[in-house]
């Protein structure tokens, strides 16, 4: 028993963890800090799934914490691509028809 | 849970889950909406479970943490060209007084219907049909057996959403940056296996626990975008698009064809002979699985990819 109210606790903390984070989301100042705050969120969101994975026994839970961990680096790529495309921005294409690529 | 542990937990997470969705709403930087939604998605899924519904957490998690966030994400690198507006800072108390009373009374009637719905739900009739589900998880059995024609519509909805998109014609700009950042070809290739690996993963788990179609899909499609970003270039081009239309409407005729031949063999519409169900639903789910995942990627690439990747590399 004494673990399980470990672990309540544990999910408690990382759950302020995330509600302090938000702070970020407020205030920035910049893009990058907002999306490396909901990056963190996720992290401790998957430890929080994990842990109740645990204290409440249903293995299913674990899918979750499978899905968020796979899935959460989709929105930082598509950040990462819009910043790099902001930095390289495209050649603008050339109109005489067909083109034979770079 | 200890009960003042699991209080000061579900209070902290409603608290967070207004606080984002009101940021959702009226963040005045349009970024901090987006990432609010993000952000409120994952929290939505830890309240899912709180309420005992991993199924539903799973699909929070697939969609709010894949599609939505990329989806969202790159229309907003696509607005930023277009002036920002600010609408003008003023109060106008008849309009707000109106609205919260509209607020309240929608409240107060959605409260009413909840208490009045039956105590045991129908939890009991549907573990009472089980047996004869051709599956084992009740939410699949449900999905794909006792109520298939809701699911039908809903992957209809799917498809009706990309040929909208489609409709609005190519999109003005390139839809990934012509030179990927150096770092997420190796990211791509990393990754791809993973998320092939988790929908085959999800597809088989949704027989006996919570998982399936939809899941898998939205895996799936995520990982597709995935890797677009990294600089891939799928083979579904070309002037006629190949099998890209078949691939898109698999489920719903899939679907379609299922319900009509239980008609043609004297069952009731979408009434699988009992022996039969479990392949039935089997095949139902691979090819709703495959659909919503070409349509999320859809989605994403304005309804189809450029008949050539002009102007890109690796074409």
């Amino acid at each position: 028993m004494m673990s399980t109210d470990v672990h309540i606790v544990i999910v408690v903390i990382l759950l302020l963890n995330i509600v302090v984070g938000l702070v970020r989301i407020l205030r920035g100042p910049e893009s990058a800090d907002r999306m490396l705050a909901a990056e963190m969120f996720a992290t401790s969101a998957v430890a929080i799934i994990l842990i109740l994975a645990v204290t409440t026994s249903s293995p299913a839970l674990m899918d979750v914490a499978l899905v968020f961990a796979l899935l959460s680096a989709l929105a930082v790529v598509t950040f990462v691509s819009r910043a790099w495309s902001a930095l390289n921005p495209p050649q603008p294409p050339k109109h005489d028809g067909e083109e034979d690529g770079p | 849970m200890a009960p003042l542990a699991s209080h000061a937990y579900d209070l902290l997470l409603a608290g967070a889950l207004l606080w984002l969705a009101w940021q959702a709403t009226h963040a005045a930087d349009l970024f901090r909406s987006v990432i609010s939604f993000i952000v409120f998605g994952l929290l939505m899924a830890l309240a899912w479970i709180r309420l005992d519904a991993p199924d539903i957490a799973l699909a929070e998690a697939a969609i709010g943490a894949g599609v939505t966030g990329a989806l969202l994400l790159s229309a907003l690198g696509r607005l930023t060209s277009a002036p920002a507006e600010k609408p003008a800072a003023t109060r106008r108390w008849p309009g707000t007084i109106a609205v919260l009373a509209l607020a309240a009374t929608v409240l107060a009637l959605l409260g009413a219907a909840a208490w009045q719905l039956p105590a045991p739900g129908l939890g009991d009739a549907v573990a009472g049909h089980m047996p004869r589900a051709g599956v084992d998880n009740p939410v699949t059995g449900v999905l794909l057996n006792f109520r298939a024609f809701d699911t039908l519509l809903e992957i209809g909805v799917l498809l009706l959403a990309v040929v909208a998109i489609w409709s609005l014609g190519p999109t003005p700009e390139p839809l990934v940056p012509a030179i990927p950042s150096p770092a997420l070809p190796a990211l791509g290739r990393m990754l791809w296996p993973m998320f092939v690996l988790a929908t085959f993963y999800l597809l088989w788990r949704g027989t006996h626990a919570p998982g399936g179609a939809f899941q898998a899909g939205a895996v799936l499609g995520a990982g597709g975008i995935l890797v677009i970003l990294a600089g891939a270039r799928p083979w579904l081009t070309g002037e006629d698009n190949g099998p890209w239309r078949w691939l898109l409407s698999l489920g719903v005729v899939t679907m379609l064809l299922a319900a009509l031949s239980t008609t043609l063999i004297g069952q009731r519409f979408f009434e699988y002979p009992e022996s039969a169900a479990a392949g039935v639903i089997l095949v139902l789910e691979i090819t709703a699985a495959i659909s919503i995942a070409m349509l999320l990627f859809a989605a994403y690439l304005n309804g189809q990819p450029p008949a050539r990747w002009r102007g890109y590399p690796h074409s």
